[in-house]
């Protein structure tokens, strides 16, 4: 299990790619501590609407997902490489779940000092409401690692059709179509914020607590499932 | 091959080695120069962008992103036509319903995915598995390349953002009590829309390009370009209304035109003289039209000038 | 050498298409321990074949069993198992010795660094493993992934394509090693479209044409039997009638047939023979050759071309 989580995290890791991810995690942070020094302020509804839900949890953590969990398996595709983990005498899931905890782990840290840092200044360091904005994401982002990883080794356009996930999926059907919110990561994501910090997040239009946290449940060992299935069935390149 | 004869001993006995001719042919066609190269280079990039020429599953995102953009011009026309059909003539023209002038700014953010997707596509791969070698060894220099790949590109998105467009057109028109009177009444519409659709192309073409030249991996040029559309939209827009609140001055208006989506959009307003349905809220609307196309030309020259910088000196 | 009649790898009945192309067809054979040459032109099915050995594939049609278990999916098997793929499969970003190792640990190896130290070796890299392998030559690349292949001591050797990239000393190093490691009673496949890498090292050779298989034996025993085989040959001529009873009288001629274009066909149980004999009779009868050509070559084709390819 070792070997692949450490192969993977030397595949996953890339200036470019750090960059891109620091640039990304960057721009909500600079974009509350610049609401907060507005004067007049954002209230607590337009800084959930624009920071938390529109960019943190419907397109910054997706995208810093995409662009590292297609790669776990999609470079080993690409470059042929598969074969030299998929011919070891260890069990599929061996190999799918340590790609899978790789991507976490690289895509974790600057999610959560995103989340962490923004909510901080937000809600002037109340404990509660940053634990929840920051577990909410990280739970939104462990979502996503499934999803994309199995993505990754499902097609070779993996970036392509996740984008357009991204972008019309979570970005524009769930924001308009509220049926949409019930198979909507982004949603899941902020029904978890709100049961986490009712306190602060009274918001009543999303999924109730106990029905998020299980249907995260099971799309998160849904798509690892459907990832394991997939490296079983498949003609290794 | 009709009769087996003996050969006899060559006449020259003081030769001792010998090639035979065992079939090679050399190529006696024409020679073909830059030209011709340019246009193979711009050739495949077009069919590369399309996924023409490839298995189903290069065509399908392709197709998909321009079936949606055909689809956006389609309902606006039908929902025009609805209007027009159930409460009135003219209805859709009274109630100002959206159409040609509203049309980039609401299909912008798909035609931005289309070109974070298609443009990576164009320079990455042959830079990975190092195709560009072959190119440049041709009659073909650096700056050839990239200026084919740059108009193959440029053609793609021109027809993606036109097509539209013209479905738009077509439905207004048709469904007009008079389709000959609304064409002469609004034939200036044909020059905007296309002159839009140039800047449109022209500044998604470049920006997706310079962004490909960077990486190999077109996964991470795609991903970097969909969040700075996606993303300074929501950063520009939320922080751009709080500064205009607050301060006389233009510090929000200065934030807004760093909202990359709409950059090209201001100058479609201007285009057509009317603040289309997305810009109407951005304060960036308020700098006099110089600026806005100033600015338009920064972040569309500057970045095709780099990607030229970039691939010019380029060797085998 | 270790004499074991049991086969170790058992391919039966095995087909694979693609959509509606057929890469391997209804191909059945046994490999024992020693060395197999699996030899055929370039598209003839060779690595898909391999790679359903190999489980990396699934089969269409039929089973493939390594030492009497299926190979698709056995993950317990692999780790006797050592596969060299056609591909440069290598993490152009890792040092040779890291990967030798990094493949050593997937596969259990408990000392990993003398298993490593030794596999280098084998190969002769112990210069060039503290580099990162984007920096190889083919070659060297080839030889570091045939020392991460050989890491975890595997009893079956499957090789596809291994000597692309070798010079020629590299070359017979790396027969001398095939050879050693088949004394030791292990079962090596190996393909090739050259005959020549197969013909020196291996016991038995596995001809596909096509996706078939189209011979397997000893390379001697092919050859022969290739001879003895009856061969229609087309002969034309100014006097077909003449010649048909100029040759019958051959003893390498079996039959012979008049077509009505004037051809006559030969049926020949010794074509080296009638080579040449036709056109001594022929000159006896003062009869005129025009074409003489063989109607059923494909495998003979085939065959000469690895020969003298």
């Amino acid at each position: 299990m070792s070997s692949v989580y450490l192969l993977t995290l030397s595949q996953l890791s890339g200036r470019w790619r750090l960059l891109v991810m620091s640039v990304l995690a960057l721009m909500p942070i600079v974009l509350t501590e610049s609401l907060v020094l507005v004067p007049s302020g954002a209230s607590v509804d337009e800084f959930e609407l624009i920071v938390l839900n529109t960019m943190l949890a419907g397109s910054i953590t997706p995208l810093v997902v995409l662009a590292i969990a297609t790669v776990a398996f999609g470079n080993e595709v690409e470059d042929r490489t598969l074969a030299n983990l998929t011919l070891a005498p260890i069990p599929r899931w061996q190999i799918v779940v340590p790609k899978l905890l790789a991507t976490v782990s690289v895509a974790a840290p600057f999610i959560a000092i995103s989340a962490l840092a923004t909510s901080h200044v937000a809600f002037n360091a109340d404990a509660t409401a940053t634990i929840a904005v920051t577990v909410s994401t990280l739970v939104g982002l462990a979502l996503y690692s499934s999803a994309f990883v199995w993505l990754g080794l499902a097609t070779t356009q993996a970036v392509g059709v996740g984008l357009l996930y991204i972008v019309l999926w979570e970005g524009f059907f769930t924001t308009y179509i509220s049926g949409v919110r019930l198979f909507s990561i982004r949603a899941y994501s902020i029904a978890l914020m709100h049961g986490l910090d009712e306190r602060r997040f009274a918001d009543t239009e999303n999924l109730g607590f106990g029905v998020t946290v299980a249907v995260s449940v099971v799309v998160f060992f849904g798509f690892l499932l459907l990832t394991i299935r997939k490296l079983r069935n498949m003609d290794v390149p | 091959m009709t009769d087996v004869t003996a050969m006899g001993p060559a006449g020259a006995e003081e030769l001792e080695g010998t090639v035979f001719d065992i079939g090679y042919q050399s190529y006696v066609g024409p020679r073909e120069g830059r030209g011709r190269a340019r246009w193979a280079v711009y050739k495949d990039g077009l069919r590369s962008a399309l996924g023409l020429g490839r298995g189903p599953r290069a065509k399908v995102i392709p197709w998909f992103f321009i079936t949606i953009l055909g689809v956006i011009g389609l309902v606006m026309a039908l929902i025009a036509g609805a209007v027009n059909t159930y409460i009135g003539p003219n209805a859709a023209e009274v109630l100002d319903l959206p159409s040609h002038s509203d049309y980039y700014g609401i299909a912008s953010i798909v035609f931005f995915v289309f070109a974070a997707v298609g443009g990576p596509e164009m320079l990455c791969p042959d830079r990975r598995d190092g195709v560009i070698n072959l190119y440049l060894v041709r009659p073909l220099t650096g700056s050839d390349y990239i200026s084919a790949r740059w108009l193959a590109f440029f053609t793609v998105m021109l027809s993606v953002a036109w097509l539209p467009q013209l479905i738009l057109l077509a439905g207004l028109t048709l469904s007009d009590a008079n389709p000959g009177d609304y064409l002469l009444e609004n034939w200036l519409d044909i020059p905007r829309l296309l002159t839009a659709g140039l800047a449109m192309a022209a500044y998604t073409t470049s920006l997706a390009l310079f962004a490909a030249s960077f990486t190999t991996r077109r996964a991470y040029a795609s991903v970097f370009l969909v969040g700075l559309f996606v993303i300074t939209a929501p950063f520009t827009t939320g922080l751009a209304s709080e500064l205009a609140e607050d301060y006389e001055g233009t510090a929000g208006a200065w934030v807004s035109m760093f909202n990359l989506s709409n950059i090209p959009v201001h100058v479609n307003d201007l285009i057509f003289g009317e603040v289309s349905l997305i810009t109407s809220v951005a304060p960036a609307g308020e700098f006099s039209g110089w600026i806005l196309i100033g600015w338009y030309l920064v972040w569309t020259l500057v970045p095709a000038g780099l990607l030229w910088m970039r691939y010019r000196k380029l060797t085998p | 050498m270790t004499i074991n009649s049991e086969p170790v790898i058992r391919v039966d009945h095995v087909s694979r298409w693609f959509g509606s192309v057929v890469a391997v067809s209804d191909v059945s054979f046994d490999i024992k321990p020693g060395i197999t040459g699996l030899l055929g032109p370039n598209g003839a099915g060779k690595t898909t074949l391999l790679r359903m050995i190999t489980g990396l594939a699934d089969v269409s049609d039929g089973t493939v069993t390594v030492l009497d278990q299926p190979i698709r999916n056995n993950s317990a098997l692999f780790g006797r198992i050592g596969v060299m793929s056609e591909h440069e499969t290598v993490y152009g970003f890792m040092k040779g010795r890291e990967f030798v190792k990094i493949m050593g640990r997937l596969r259990g190896v408990s000392d990993l660094d003398a298993a490593a130290d030794r596999a280098i070796e084998l190969v002769d890299l112990v210069e060039a493993s503290h580099r990162p392998m984007g920096t190889y030559s083919r070659g060297m690349r080839q030889r570091m992934r045939l020392a991460a292949t050989l890491v975890h001591d595997p009893d079956i050797l499957i090789l596809d394509e291994p000597l692309n990239g070798a010079d020629p000393l590299q070359r017979v190093q790396f027969q001398d090693l095939l050879r050693r490691f088949a004394a030791d009673g292990r079962t090596i496949v190996l393909s090739s479209h050259i005959l020549e890498e197969v013909e020196q090292v291996a016991d038995t050779v596995l001809l596909i044409v096509n996706g078939k298989l189209a011979a397997s034996g000893g390379f001697r025993a092919i050859r022969a039997a290739l001879d003895k085989r009856p061969y229609h040959v087309r002969v034309m001529s100014d006097s077909p009638r003449e010649l048909a009873a100029a040759v019958v009288t051959l003893d390498s001629v079996e039959a012979v047939n008049i077509d009505p274009d004037g051809a006559i066909v030969v049926l020949s149980n010794n074509v080296r023979a009638l080579q040449i004999e036709l056109p001594l009779r022929a000159e006896a009868a003062s009869i005129r050759l025009f074409r003489v050509e063989p109607m059923d070559d494909s495998l003979e084709s085939v065959f000469g071309y690895l020969v003298d390819g």
